[in-house]
């Protein structure tokens, strides 16, 4: 579907309605959709896919996936949330996977940031400088 | 061993674990060479982004919700999905004297198989050109051994003058000369231990041409032995058009690198238009606006802020030059065509080819009514300035009698003089390929023109005079070629040892 400048204006403005206090309501955002939905104007389709992607976006930035090797204990994980709301700000969806190929150490992900301290890529990072030499 | 364990020891005791931070993003459309990223909050722009197996990328667009990448590499590998990361270095090469005789690509890696290239430094790709305080104006000759070219529209060091013509009219061969003239000069400065000479290095940027072509020069400056001073950086037709299109500036970078060092440097780039015509396509693909001919708005920034780090810097800043040598093709002679004319407005001057006179024979076919330096004349050498002078004003009022002589056959001794004169001229501007003339042989050569020592000898014959003319000083008058080269300039001395000569060999002219 082509998604026009003005489809993307318009999903942009209708994103920014959506927000409240920096976060995305999701009472708003379900009644923008109804409402795009409902209206059956030309273009509210390519309105509407490009507004899902804004709101995927948003949702991968209030992400924060924590990979381990083994499971973590209640309290560390406490830990790291605070110490993750602290630098991100509140509404963070937190989820915490256990990945046993890191060997050992932890692989934290906030939208477009990655705090890799895995054995893995330790191991990765000392392949690569040897490449390089 | 002993020592090896404390030191492991002690590195384990300082060790601090810790996680370093990392942008990535996640490839969302890929094709012709060009990707969109989604994420890659932090890039910069013109970032190297690394893109995994061994590829690296380059952030042009900056989207509120991507970005547009570049790719400097296979693209085929890669694939919608796969992860990308900031590096946090803009694109850069390795510079240096290393790189002299090796043939390089747009990373500044060999590809001419002679092995790795020592090279400890790296410059960006992208620098802001020296300001106003750094330039000083130019002062030093670049002597091209082309006559036109030293005689009427002289290159001095720090210069940019473009050159400009149809295809096959010989734009490459000027430079390929240029760049063999440096290379002689180079090493008989070497071979006399001139200290006072400062060499002249050359970088050659070959951009979007034939493999076949590049393989040619190269054996040319081989077999002439202009290698060792000379860098070529190659990206050929069959690279992708975002290499084609950084590819002048890779090998600005390496020059740069020389004039920083209070060295001197000529880059030739060969040629701009299919650097602007690449440049056209990779922004066509990053969906930027495109304007006049489907170029983007900025291909006058791409050119001009290219040219701009050619240089003269001052003494307190090194002293070193940057020489720009652009070559720009027209079509049809059309010189008011857009990238024509905005490279004439943003370098120093220009040399015209014109198809008409390469194929009337005269070659180097340089049009010297209409090509032009605006700063070279300060560098040129006093002696070519003597002899010189008024050789463009005399050949442009024999054009125009030549032109008025074809309606009647009726015309004055001093007419027909000038016209005469004029045609010997012509014939003395004559010139094979990849064989540039010292500039003392030009001195004499033009000076016997302008002095009448060959208005005797037929036309047809003013070549053989000349050669003759030449081999008669190089061989028994060098002592005098070499006291040229010393003074620089024709003193009454000089001038009455030169009249003795030009006598002398006149008798033996047969």
């Amino acid at each position: 579907m082509k998604i026009t400048k003005r489809a993307k204006r318009n999903a942009k403005q209708l994103f920014r309605v959506c927000m409240v206090k920096d976060l995305l309501d999701a009472s708003r955002v379900r009644q923008v959709v109804q409402h795009l939905v409902a209206s059956g104007e030309r273009n509210s389709p390519s309105i509407l896919a490009h507004f899902l992607r804004l709101v995927k976006l948003d949702g991968a930035r209030h992400t924060a996936a924590i990979e381990s090797a083994t499971p973590l204990p209640s309290g560390l994980r406490t830990v790291i949330q605070n110490g993750l709301e602290r630098r991100y700000g509140p509404g963070l969806t937190i989820t915490f996977t256990q990945r046993p190929e890191l060997i050992g150490g932890m692989r934290i992900q906030v939208g477009c940031d990655v705090y890799d301290g895995s054995v893995r890529a330790g191991l990765e990072a000392l392949e690569k400088s040897f490449e390089a030499r | 061993m002993a020592d090896l364990l404390k030191e492991i020891e002690a590195q384990i005791a300082g060790a601090k674990a810790t996680a370093a931070k990392q942008n990535v993003g996640v490839i969302r459309e890929i094709g012709d060479g060009v990707a969109k990223i989604e994420g890659l909050t932090d890039a910069m722009l013109n970032e190297m982004i690394d893109l995994g197996k061994g590829i690296t990328g380059l952030a042009l667009n900056l989207d509120e919700t991507e970005v547009g990448v570049v790719i400097l590499g296979d693209y085929t590998q890669l694939k919608e999905g796969d992860e990308a990361r900031t590096t946090g270095k803009l694109l850069q090469v390795p510079v240096g004297q290393g790189l002299l005789g090796r043939v390089v690509n747009i990373l500044g890696e060999p590809v001419d198989g002679k092995g790795p290239i020592k090279s400890n430094e790296t410059y960006p790709v992208e620098k802001i050109a020296p300001g106003i305080i750094r330039r000083r104006s130019v002062s030093q000759p670049v002597q091209t051994g082309i006559m036109p070219i030293d005689a009427m529209i002289p290159i001095g060091r720090g210069q940019r003058e473009l050159i400009i013509g149809d295809r096959a009219t010989g734009k490459t061969t000027v430079c390929i000369d240029t760049i063999i003239s440096q290379a002689r000069l180079n090493k008989a400065a070497e071979v006399t231990g001139d200290r006072e000479y400062r060499p002249l290095y050359c970088i050659y940027v070959a951009i979007g041409q034939k493999q076949s072509t590049i393989a040619r020069v190269i054996s040319v400056l081989e077999e002439a032995g202009a290698m060792p001073y000379t860098i070529i950086v190659a990206s050929p037709a069959s690279d992708s058009a975002a290499n084609q299109y950084l590819v002048p500036f890779a090998g600005a970078a390496m020059g740069e690198w020389f004039m920083d060092n209070g060295m001197d440097a000529l880059i030739v780039y060969d040629d701009l238009t299919k650097q602007a015509v690449a440049y056209r396509q990779v922004s066509l693909l990053l969906k930027r606006p495109s304007g006049r001919e489907a170029f983007p708005g900025d291909v006058f920034y791409l050119h001009s802020r290219l040219l701009e780090r050619a240089a003269r810097v001052g003494e307190k800043y090194g002293n070193g030059s940057l020489t720009a040598m652009p070559i720009i093709e027209t079509q049809s002679g059309d010189v008011s065509a857009y990238i024509p004319t905005n490279v004439i407005s943003i370098t120093d001057g220009q040399i015209f080819l014109e198809t008409d006179l390469f194929y009337q024979g005269v070659r180097p076919a340089i049009n010297v009514g209409i090509s032009v330096s605006r700063v070279g004349s300060a560098a040129q050498l006093k002696a070519m300035k003597q002899v010189a002078g008024k050789l463009k004003g005399e050949l442009a009022q024999f054009r125009e009698l030549a032109a008025f002589a074809q309606f009647g056959s009726d015309l004055d001794a001093k007419t027909q003089a000038q016209i005469d004169r004029g045609k010997r001229i012509m014939e003395i501007f004559k010139q094979a390929q990849y064989n540039p003339i010292p500039v003392e042989i030009q001195v004499v050569v033009i000076w016997a023109v302008q002095n009448g020592y060959m208005d005797q000898v037929p036309v047809a014959r003013v070549k053989e005079f000349q050669n003759k003319l030449t081999e008669y000083f190089t061989l028994r008058k060098s002592q005098f070629l070499a006291k040229i080269g010393r003074e620089k300039a024709l003193n009454d001395e000089l001038k009455a040892e030169l009249k003795a000569a030009a006598d002398e060999f006149k008798q033996t002219w047969q």
